[in-house]
């Protein structure tokens, strides 16, 4: 694929999220709780995704629900979950304990090896570790290889190639032109690793405003873009808003009961659009995590 | 003076850290989070101090929230490693320690976080080890750690599965399976305190309040003790002072179970508070 021309690329979410296929390998954006590309989850799930393919290093929330939702058939993460803060992600440990879905669980510097293979395009790349773990058992495409010069015994991972990243910024440009606070984690390496990147903004802003701001993903890199305010909520997505612990948590209560409780917190807060998502979290609600830049004080509230 | 458990504990784990190392904490770990600003701010002010799930390097977080993913945790950092410069660094061999903990530990320092019961069909699908399986293989020395070892379940004979690399593992020693980092050299519980003498851990220090017997029935490997067993050395004002001030809101508290937290101590017998 010919890196992107320069055009208007902004676009909805159900058209953005529409180039996702079933059965499509995902790379999700962010990282723990941070800056996740929620607004593009909430639209998979709407729109019945299946047979999903996640990569990715350590996530939370995205991951859960898209597993609570039927659309996931494989997960290659290196964690998922909510810390020692919220624990264990409810309905990825359920599927991986019922088996409904497959768990080959990898490790981050050797996902990172695997896509830059992919942006190098080579067929692989040598990693260091991984023998001796139990993980290379859940990779029987792993290979050991000799070095050609040492003779020392590495790991060869094969490239990955993800069929589209999903990434979130707080501001782009219509280009596709998009800055990122840190952490970036694995977001540039998707950018160039991907077949496909598309992203959703919380405000589409001038060129010369992302350029001040630094532009972390260029725009010949981006299919398209989508304007989606609060579009990393409940995680955070800094300079805007801090994450929404308190949603979290109702989240993973609804995901602990099960079938029920999520076909309740779905019909609650998904809904049928993005506006009805921010209108059942509450506007003031909203705002209140925008608070954190006020003082220490303001911000450690939030965390309580 | 008095100190709680989970204040000891985390005083314990920042001894760990030598003047002038490269240390880095995984995420979801506000016990080593916290013990490294306290070493900072104590014996190792010179050392290299590279935040969790942010990269930043020696940031003075206002706070430490209770997840590591937070922009408050990179505050007053001059810089913050992009997620690839922190794993190239790692596995160059430029980081000396990191902090690794697990559902289970095994007498060699391995560590299982990823399941519980046969992996193909686990009991307890556990969240996963972020970077451990490479950085494990390369980073210089290794501080393992547990708030879970009294309940008996998380020191274990054998892991149900190899996460993160100590010593040994099925497949051979790290020398056979030609890792480049040391390993394990500490293990720090609720109960005391494991080195490594010899790739195995054996008890070198134990906590006031806590019997030999009491850390056998909860050890599942065989339970080997240094010939100079100590207690653990009481804190300093000057080590609980940078305790308290690093993690005002208390998140490394979260990690120890409520009867843990009783456990309160105070200068003069550092035996259990009897008021």
């Amino acid at each position: 694929m010919s890196l992107q021309p320069p055009r208007d690329k902004r676009a909805s979410l159900a058209d953005v999220v529409a180039l996702v296929g079933d059965g499509a390998i995902v790379a999700l954006g962010g990282g723990l709780c941070a800056r996740l590309p929620m607004a593009m989850v909430r639209e998979l799930v709407r729109q019945g995704r299946r047979d999903l393919h996640l990569v990715g290093s350590a996530h939370s929330v995205d991951v859960d629900m898209l597993v609570a939702s039927g659309a996931v058939r494989r997960i290659e993460e290196s964690y998922v979950g909510f810390e020692q803060d919220l624990g264990l992600a409810p309905a990825y440990r359920r599927a991986a304990e019922e088996g409904t879905v497959e768990v080959a669980e990898s490790c981050c510097a050797t996902i990172l090896a695997q896509l830059r293979a992919s942006e190098m395009g080579l067929p692989f790349l040598p990693v260091r570790g991984v023998r001796g773990s139990d993980i290379a058992g859940m990779h029987p495409e792993y290979a050991e290889i000799s070095c050609p010069f040492t003779g020392e015994t590495l790991v060869a991972v094969p490239a990955l190639r993800p069929d589209v990243a999903l990434l979130h910024a707080p501001v782009g440009d219509r280009y596709g032109n998009l800055h990122l606070e840190q952490p970036y984690v694995l977001d540039e390496r998707f950018a160039s690793a991907s077949r496909l990147v598309v992203a959703t903004v919380d405000e589409v802003v001038s060129t010369d405003e992302v350029v001040a701001a630094g532009v972390t993903i260029p725009a010949h890199l981006v299919a398209a873009v989508a304007e989606v305010p609060y579009g990393a909520h409940p995680s955070s997505c800094y300079p805007r808003y801090a994450y929404d612990r308190a949603h979290l948590r109702e989240y993973l209560t609804a995901s602990q009961e099960g079938a029920d409780g999520l076909e309740k917190y779905l019909a609650s807060y998904v809904g049928e659009t993005e506006v009805s998502y921010r209108g059942a979290v509450g506007e003031d609600r909203l705002a209140e995590l925008t608070t954190w830049s006020r003082s220490t004080s303001a911000w450690q509230e939030l965390f309580a | 003076m008095s100190w709680s458990i989970d204040e000891w504990f985390v005083i314990a784990l920042a001894r760990t850290i030598r003047p002038a190392e490269t240390v880095f904490h995984g995420f979801g770990s506000p016990c080593a989070q916290v013990a490294m600003h306290v070493a900072r701010r104590t014996h190792a002010p010179d050392m290299t101090l590279i935040e969790g799930a942010m990269y930043a390097v020696n940031p003075d977080p206002p706070f430490i929230p209770p997840t590591s993913n937070d922009a408050s945790l990179s505050r007053g950092a001059a810089y913050s490693m992009r997620f690839e410069e922190f794993f190239d660094a790692a596995i160059r061999g430029d980081v000396d320690r990191m902090f690794l903990s697990g559902g289970q530990i095994d007498a060699y320092g391995s560590t299982n976080v990823t399941a519980i019961g046969p992996p193909g069909r686990p009991r307890v699908k556990l969240g996963g080890g972020g970077g451990g399986c490479n950085l494990s293989a390369t980073i210089r020395a290794l501080t393992v750690w547990t708030t879970r070892h009294r309940p008996g379940r998380t020191l274990v004979g054998e892991c149900d599965f190899i996460t993160d690399m100590g010593h040994r593992t099925r497949l051979g020693t790290r020398a056979e399976l030609g890792f480049t980092g040391g390993g394990p050299q500490w293990l720090v519980t609720e109960l005391g305190v494991f080195d490594y003498p010899d790739g195995r851990a054996r008890l070198a220090q134990i906590f006031p309040d806590v019997s030999l017997a009491e850390i056998r029935a909860a050890t599942g490997f065989e339970l080997r003790v240094a010939g100079d067993l100590r207690q653990v050395p009481p804190p300093s004002t000057a080590e609980l002072a940078a305790v308290r001030s690093v993690d005002r809101l208390r998140v490394s508290a979260q990690e120890f179970s409520a009867r843990e937290l009783d456990r309160v101590f105070e200068r003069e017998s550092s035996q259990n508070c009897a008021c």
